[in-house]
């Protein structure tokens, strides 16, 4: 008799040992997944090599654009041409940039920019998916001339 | 062995019925008191600006065995401007959602920081509201109610309410600027002068109003300062010794509630005014539209404000109505 329950409490935890190894194998099985690479701001990077800027907006301190006519991109030369409402506080912009998928922008723009030096126009890099390509591009703005 | 371990199985199942079976108890009314007692709200909301009114219910009740409310009062920490009052009404909403408002005593009456209200009426329950003008003299400050009420049984029961920030900041609401006429906006006064009266205070103006229609520009309603590029201000000639170099930074759908007349739910406050950083705003703002706005600093550094757009007029009468609010630095 005695040796009956012994033979059974050995059964017992066989059976929970058992399930904890089958528990554990399931999650080393879940765990061993491929990483996948990310760049330094914890972005994907995929295969992608395009690199062009899609869309280009300009915002004014009241979040409303500034812009007179839509922006000119040239991506083969890298150049945004922008001409902007007369009287637009060219010290304070918000630019807003559209880019080709999974691409990113260097340097980011994390607030209100200043493009008053017209003699020094601002350059922003556009990043590539694969973060292979990096593609600089100039914005040229101009003001609407007054006719008074 | 099969059997014991569904034992297990079956304590673990219970365990989770019990658990979900922990659910809040149902809401009962609670027990009416057994004494005078007192409960108060604050009903206003936003800075608590000079001149304002701060508002409040106070409610006391008693059982009516026990007697009726004698008097009901509320001190201030500061006292309140001359058109403080309770209210000798106390209200009940009908069956439409309307307040109705029973008389239970005579108008209140100040004394100091204490304003009181005898009742008149053999009541044993009454919500009344506190309207507190805030003073002058409590601008920058806290301020802070001690509610009380008295029953004929003796029983005094009271409640305090606060402290609440009295903010610094002033304002000033509906004035219109008008292209060519009223068109120079003092801070400092925050008034609106004439060619003449700017000439006379030409230290005190900081931006000057014009309405330009340059096609294909986009200029109309704009407010600038006087030392602003002359192309900002075609065909306007500055009395003399009107030169303030005033910051401007244009903004678009601020509705501060106090200076739109009431109509939305946000506000500018002190703290707005001490966080804000102007140092690379410009000098003019043109194109305003209504519900538009602009923050101020003047030359001198010594105000900074937000001026709202109410209304904008073209045509032949060219005018906008701006209110504003203005925080001493």
């Amino acid at each position: 008799m005695k040796i009956h329950k012994i033979i059974k409490h050995i059964a017992i935890k066989h059976h929970f040992v058992l399930a904890a190894s089958f528990f554990l194998l399931i999650s080393i099985f879940a765990g061993c997944k491929k990483d996948e690479p990310i760049d330094e701001d914890g972005l994907l990077i995929t295969t992608r090599t395009e690199c062009a800027v899609t869309n280009f907006e300009l915002l004014g301190t009241d979040f409303v654009t500034v812009r007179s006519k839509t922006a000119v991109i040239d991506t083969i030369a890298g150049t945004i041409n922008v001409e902007v409402l007369f009287g637009t506080d060219l010290k304070n912009l918000y630019p807003q940039f559209t880019l080709s998928q999974d691409a990113k922008l260097d340097p980011k723009i994390t607030g209100k920019v200043d493009f008053s030096d017209m003699t020094n126009p601002k350059v922003y890099t556009v990043i590539s998916g694969n973060r292979k390509v990096r593609t600089p591009f100039t914005i040229f703005i101009t003001v609407q001339t007054p006719t008074l | 062995m099969k059997s014991k371990y569904f034992q297990y199985s079956h304590l673990l199942l219970l365990f989770i019925f019990l658990m979900a079976a922990c659910k809040d108890d149902d809401y009962s009314i609670p027990d009416a008191g057994t004494a005078l007692q007192n409960d108060c709200i604050k009903r206003s909301l936003g800075p608590n600006m000079v001149g304002l009114k701060i508002e409040f219910a106070y409610a006391m009740a008693l059982p009516k065995t026990k007697g009726n409310l004698v008097s009901a009062q509320v001190e201030a920490s500061i006292a309140g401007a001359s058109t403080t009052y309770l209210e000798n009404n106390s209200y009940y909403t009908n069956g439409s959602g309307v307040d109705v408002a029973v008389p239970i005593g005579l108008p209140s009456v100040n004394d100091g920081a204490v304003t009181t209200v005898t009742f008149n009426v053999d009541t044993s329950a009454a919500t009344l509201r506190y309207y507190y003008v805030v003073p002058e003299a409590a601008r920058g400050k806290t301020v802070s109610f001690t509610f009380s009420a008295k029953s004929s049984d003796g029983a005094i029961v009271s409640y305090k309410m606060g402290p609440y920030d009295v903010p610094k900041m002033d304002y000033k609401l509906n004035m219109v600027v008008t292209d060519g006429a009223n068109c120079y906006v003092s801070i400092a006064d925050m008034a609106v002068y004439d060619q003449a009266d700017a000439a006379l205070n030409a230290d005190k103006i900081d931006l000057v109003y014009l309405y330009r229609s340059l096609t294909p520009l986009i200029f109309e309603h704009a407010l600038v300062a006087p030392a602003a590029d002359a192309q900002y201000r075609p065909g306007v000639t500055l009395p003399s010794g009107v030169n303030k170099n005033t910051k401007v930074l244009k903004v678009y759908g601020l509705q501060d509630r106090d200076l739109s007349n009431l109509q939305y739910n946000e506000y500018v406050d002190d703290l707005d005014f001490q966080q804000l950083d102007l140092s690379t705003a410009a000098n003019f703002a043109i194109n305003l539209k209504v519900e538009a706005g602009v923050w101020v600093e003047t030359a001198d550094g010594k105000y900074r404000a937000y001026i709202f757009v109410n209304s904008v007029s073209a045509g032949t009468t060219k005018q906008m109505t701006i209110s504003m609010k203005r925080y001493l630095l």
